[in-house]
């Protein structure tokens, strides 16, 4: 399993250019997708995350084995980073002072809600993305992930069994087992 | 809870349209991915350039810190702050000296993993890999100079190896200087080696370019070899055949050459010499209109200074002091004396 991508590490960790090209257009959107269904942060914040994440990646290409898809391996170092990232803003002091420029421009930022955006809305798209996150971390991880790539990634069938190295039919039966633990979980979740 | 969770008619059919629309989210914007994929495309090639024996922890600022920073420099200099500055400092080989680079266009990274920003008399060595982002002249420890155009990015692999990763790089190996082993160039396409010469190399991820202006190059590709002398360019690409065709060597395409061209000292030197000097860097040929022209260039000893001076400038100022004037007609440099002829 994994062969694909075992072989796309290789001709990384050989310095092929259209390997990490590769690499990168697969990988980086659907890590920047990955963490934003997430958490709830700022376009720099999750800008800063998604490359640690990745340069910590491409630094230690030698430590993936193959056992996992390599996007699961991203996935990985990405939760690491957002664990940091919340040690750290734990330290931060909770308010801005507007008297600092930056600080001031940071809050006319957050303050400045495109028109079509309604809050009320967005709220309520908001707190349902987190409950079905909530629900879809409870699942198996290949679960979840699998999931993530149908629907969140719009990827077909075809290209996640070529990225998981399994056939369409796994993938299908994956995919059915992941919707059913879902749905189950889901509305024991409305339920109580 | 009392939302209206799955209470569709088709359980898998509700599914669908809830999960989509809660993972869909917005992509990040264009600008921040290329911030991002530059990033992490430098560490890469560090990464893989120095294999796993030196990719130990360092620091990288965040992008949008490092891109929103006014002083890209100071950004970079912090990024070598790491337990390996602690270490007892490993000196490879100097190649070069920078002679001119604008504060901050030139960041190295050493072999040993440390970054530095490299100004005028900074020292090139074995190992670094160079990124320019301004245009930067280096003076060869071997003889001759290596000019990079801004954007461009190399690998120093020895004394006598460059590797181009992308971007544009011109070498003047006068003959006579250099030693007996000839000086490569290293691209994804192929090698160049010079056998006393100018020539100019651009590489990027697809294909190779070599322009000879003068001597001859030896452009060694995956499949075949190639000699080109001077007025020729070379196009290769990896699994293609190259592609010959004759090139000016002056004009409009040698035009930031010239602008990166070493500083002449004129003070004791010859009209004669530096008149020479000014044609090599322009690619013409010289010629005197008159023989007293040519008599007064011989006999003329300059004193004073030209520096930051682009060629054409320099004999412009340089002529102006003398009894002589030049034009350039066709692809060559006239100059004549105030007795002769217009020309």
């Amino acid at each position: 399993m994994y062969e694909a991508d075992r072989a796309l590490v290789a001709r990384m960790r050989a310095g092929d250019q259209r390997a990490f090209d590769e690499f990168f257009k697969d990988s980086a959107p659907r890590l920047v997708a990955f963490i934003a269904r997430r958490t709830a942060l700022d376009p720099a914040t999750l800008e800063d995350i998604v490359q640690s994440a990745l340069i910590k990646a491409v630094r230690h290409l030698a430590s993936y084995r193959g056992e996992a898809a390599l996007f699961t391996w991203l996935t990985e170092i990405c939760r690491n980073e957002l664990a940091d990232e919340h040690r750290k803003a734990k330290r931060r002091p909770a308010h801005l002072s507007l008297d600092e420029p930056e600080a001031a421009r940071r809050w006319e930022e957050m303050l400045r809600a495109p028109d079509d955006q309604e809050p009320a809305a967005q709220l309520q798209a908001a707190t349902e993305r987190a409950e079905i996150m909530k629900v879809l971390d409870s699942l198996p991880e290949n679960y979840a992930l699998v999931l993530e790539a149908k629907y969140g990634d719009g990827l077909s069938v075809e290209t996640i069994a070529l990225q998981w190295g399994l056939t369409e039919i796994a993938v299908q039966s994956m995919l059915a087992r992941a919707r059913e633990a879902f749905r189950q979980r889901w509305q024991k979740g409305s339920a109580t | 809870m009392t939302d209206e969770r799955s209470q569709n008619s088709d359980p898998s059919s509700s599914d669908d349209e809830l999960l989509t629309s809660a993972l869909r989210t917005p992509a990040m914007s264009q600008e921040a991915m290329e911030r991002v994929r530059a990033t992490v495309e430098r560490e890469w090639r560090a990464a893989t350039s120095v294999d796993a024996t030196a990719g130990k922890a360092r620091t990288v600022l965040p992008s949008r810190v490092r891109w929103f920073a006014v002083a890209a420099a100071a950004v970079v200099a912090v990024v070598g702050v790491t337990t390996w500055v602690s270490r007892p400092p490993v000196q490879t080989a100097p190649v070069g000296s920078i002679s001119r680079a604008d504060e901050g266009a030139l960041s190295v990274l050493s072999a040993r993993l440390t970054r530095r920003n490299l100004s005028q008399g900074g020292e090139l060595r074995v190992g670094d890999r160079v990124t320019a982002e301004g245009p930067v002249l280096v003076a060869l420890a071997r003889g001759g100079t290596l000019r990079i155009s801004a954007r461009s990015e190399l690998a120093i692999i020895s004394p006598r190896q460059i590797s181009l990763e992308h971007g544009l790089i011109y070498l003047d190996i006068p003959s006579g200087t250099g030693g007996a082993s000839p000086l490569r160039v290293v691209t994804k396409a192929g090698a160049v080696e010079h056998v006393g010469t100018e020539f100019e190399v651009m590489s990027d991820d697809e294909a190779v370019r070599v322009r000879v202006r003068e001597g001859r190059v030896r452009f060694i590709g995956r499949t075949n070899t190639v000699v080109a002398d001077a007025g020729t360019e070379l196009l290769a690409a990896p699994g293609k055949s190259i592609v010959q065709r004759p090139i000016d060597t002056y004009g409009r395409d040698w035009l930031w050459t010239a602008a990166l061209a070493p500083d002449y000292e004129i003070e004791g030197s010859s009209l004669i010499g530096f008149l020479r000097w000014v044609s090599r860097e322009l690619g013409r040929p010289l010629n005197f209109a008159d023989p007293n022209a040519r008599q007064i260039a011989d006999r003329t000893i300059l004193h004073g200074s030209v520096r930051h001076q682009t060629p054409i400038d320099a004999m412009s100022n340089v002529l102006a002091t003398t009894s002589l004037t030049y034009e350039i007609r066709g692809d060559a440099i006239w100059v004549r004396s105030g007795t002769s002829a217009a020309l």
